[in-house]
């Protein structure tokens, strides 16, 4: 099991500086947490795990993962130990099959092919899609797309994962499915989400996000159960817990 | 199924086709780029009135849609627009060479002729040798051919990136068009006043697409190159089957086979 945790400390970013996208975040992400990071349309979710795995480093602040602050030079290592799930499986998707998508990372870090392939293996096997092997992208459905794309991450065996609405597109079977899997993964996960039930069912901790500022931090159990609190930021109780107040 | 669908299903068509477990297929990738690039120099380099070499050299794509299970209907579908294409190629020449060379029953064939045709041969076989290529080989193993045969990486990278990107160009047109039809049920084609806007968010549109994919890549450790797998070693099968058509070739380019043959009966 790896100790990997993640701090962030007054974070700021804007693309014109007179709007800000996000202020002042800080946080810290402990090894085997599980963080719902909710909010409502527009509030700064994906830009946050974007730059948490330094897809832009325009940023003011520090984010370091373990001891290893987030920089242009530190990014190969850090990117090494962050799977990055993207909102959009399309993006993720740019192989011709999904065995040479999963393959992907697992090659590029230079991995002997028998080790390549039992990453495949197992990466395949944990999302239950090993019939989908040899299966052309194309030919994917939406849900398939989403599970493929968690394989691609899975395969590099990384220490935190950040997915951007993985809940997206996926049937109630398939998302029961993704739900066991989180679950079965024991490192840091950061999940940004619309969908609070899947957060409830993921998560042990959730930040609560609006104007690009953190506005609650704590237990899911408790900020999912605040009905005002998730109303004045724009949100809504999660469908389960209607009626059980 | 409207032209860019066809499109897509086309490029994904060959793609799926190049990954088949067939005998051809499966032969080493660097097998298959050498004899391409050498049949295509040993083809262009006849004479421009050698008309019979040229013929002999059909040998060759003949025998690769034979091995290669290639369904010539399926090619020339695919070759429509290129074909005429290189056919025009030599099309004034009956007009500035007009030297007698012979004649066919009352027909008097001039020089022009002649080239035009050979222009128009040396056009279709190497247009098939490259889609028998293509056709066998998947993106991958021509990328991974070119860099054992040390062609640039940053080359053999754009090539693959742009491979990669024709799709997802594609994909957006099919999208926007499919939007646009949708609000303009009964109109043929894109209205012009919607031209600019469309062609403008297209390209917007899939920059994102693309910046998106490269960033996925980028995260999976992709510093501009593409991994390839497993090497594939040349087995006893791919250096036979080489030196096979390189003699056969040299020896079809070098020699008047048909006109040997041909006389051995008169």
């Amino acid at each position: 099991m790896s100790h990997i945790h993640l701090e962030v400390e007054h974070l700021n970013f804007s693309y014109e500086p007179q709007v800000p996208i996000l202020q002042d975040i800080s946080f810290y992400a402990g090894e085997q947490e599980a963080i719902g990071i909710v909010g409502a349309n527009g509030v700064g979710k994906s830009t946050l795990l974007k730059l948490l795995v330094g897809l832009d480093l325009r940023f003011t602040g520090s984010i370091r993962l373990e001891e290893i602050p987030l920089s242009r030079e530190t990014l190969p290592k850090v990117r090494e130990k962050i799977g990055y799930v993207f909102q959009d499986s399309e993006a993720q998707l740019f192989m011709t099959t999904v065995e040479e998508d999963v393959a992907f990372a697992p090659r590029n870090y230079g991995l002997p092919e028998d080790e390549v392939q039992r990453r495949v293996d197992k990466a395949l096997a944990k999302v239950h899609i090993e019939h989908l092997r040899k299966k052309p992208i194309y030919k994917l459905s939406g849900g398939e797309k989403k599970l493929a794309s968690i394989a691609t991450i899975l395969s590099m065996t990384p220490d935190v994962i950040l997915m951007d609405e993985p809940s997206v597109a996926l049937d109630p079977k398939n998302r029961r499915n993704l739900i066991h899997v989180l679950h079965e993964f024991d490192h840091l996960k950061l999940i940004a989400s619309h969908d609070l039930d899947f957060i409830l069912d993921t998560c042990n901790r959730v930040i609560l996000m609006d104007g690009g500022q953190i506005v609650a931090d704590g237990a899911a159990a408790d900020i999912l159960k605040d009905e005002a609190l998730l109303e004045a930021h724009g949100l809504e109780l999660p469908l389960s817990l209607y009626g059980k107040k | 199924m409207s032209k860019i669908n066809q499109a897509i299903y086309e490029i994904q068509k060959l793609d799926a086709m190049a990954k088949e477990d067939r005998w051809m297929n499966n032969l080493h990738p660097l097998v298959k780029l050498v004899l391409t690039i050498y049949y295509i120099t040993l083809t262009v380099s006849f004479h421009k009135y050698q008309v019979e070499g040229l013929l002999a050299m059909c040998i060759y794509p003949v025998a690769c849609f034979i091995i290669g299970e290639l369904s010539i209907r399926d090619a020339l579908h695919r070759l429509r627009i290129v074909l005429p294409l290189v056919c025009i190629v030599g099309v004034l020449n009956p007009f500035f060479d007009r030297t007698p060379v012979g004649a066919f029953g009352g027909l008097m064939i001039t020089g022009g002729m002649i080239s035009m045709l050979t222009l128009m041969i040396k056009g279709v076989l190497t247009v098939f040798a490259s889609y028998i290529l293509i056709a066998t080989t998947s993106v991958e193993g021509i990328c991974y051919a070119f860099r054992l045969v040390h062609v640039p990486k940053i080359m053999v990278t754009q090539f693959l990136l742009i491979y990669r990107y024709m799709t997802v160009l594609l994909e957006e047109t099919k999208r926007m068009t499919q939007a646009y039809a949708l609000r303009a049920p009964g109109q043929r084609g894109i209205h012009i006043s919607a031209w600019g806007s469309m062609v403008g968010q297209l390209l917007l549109r899939s920059m994102d697409r693309a910046q998106e994919v490269y960033e996925s890549m980028c995260l999976r450790g992709f510093t501009g190159e593409f991994p390839q797998g497993k090497p594939k070693k040349q087995s006893r099968g791919d250096v036979g089957y080489l030196l096979f058509w390189l003699v056969l070739l040299f020896v079809l380019r070098t020699y008047p086979v048909f006109a040997l043959i041909g006389g051995l009966f008169v």
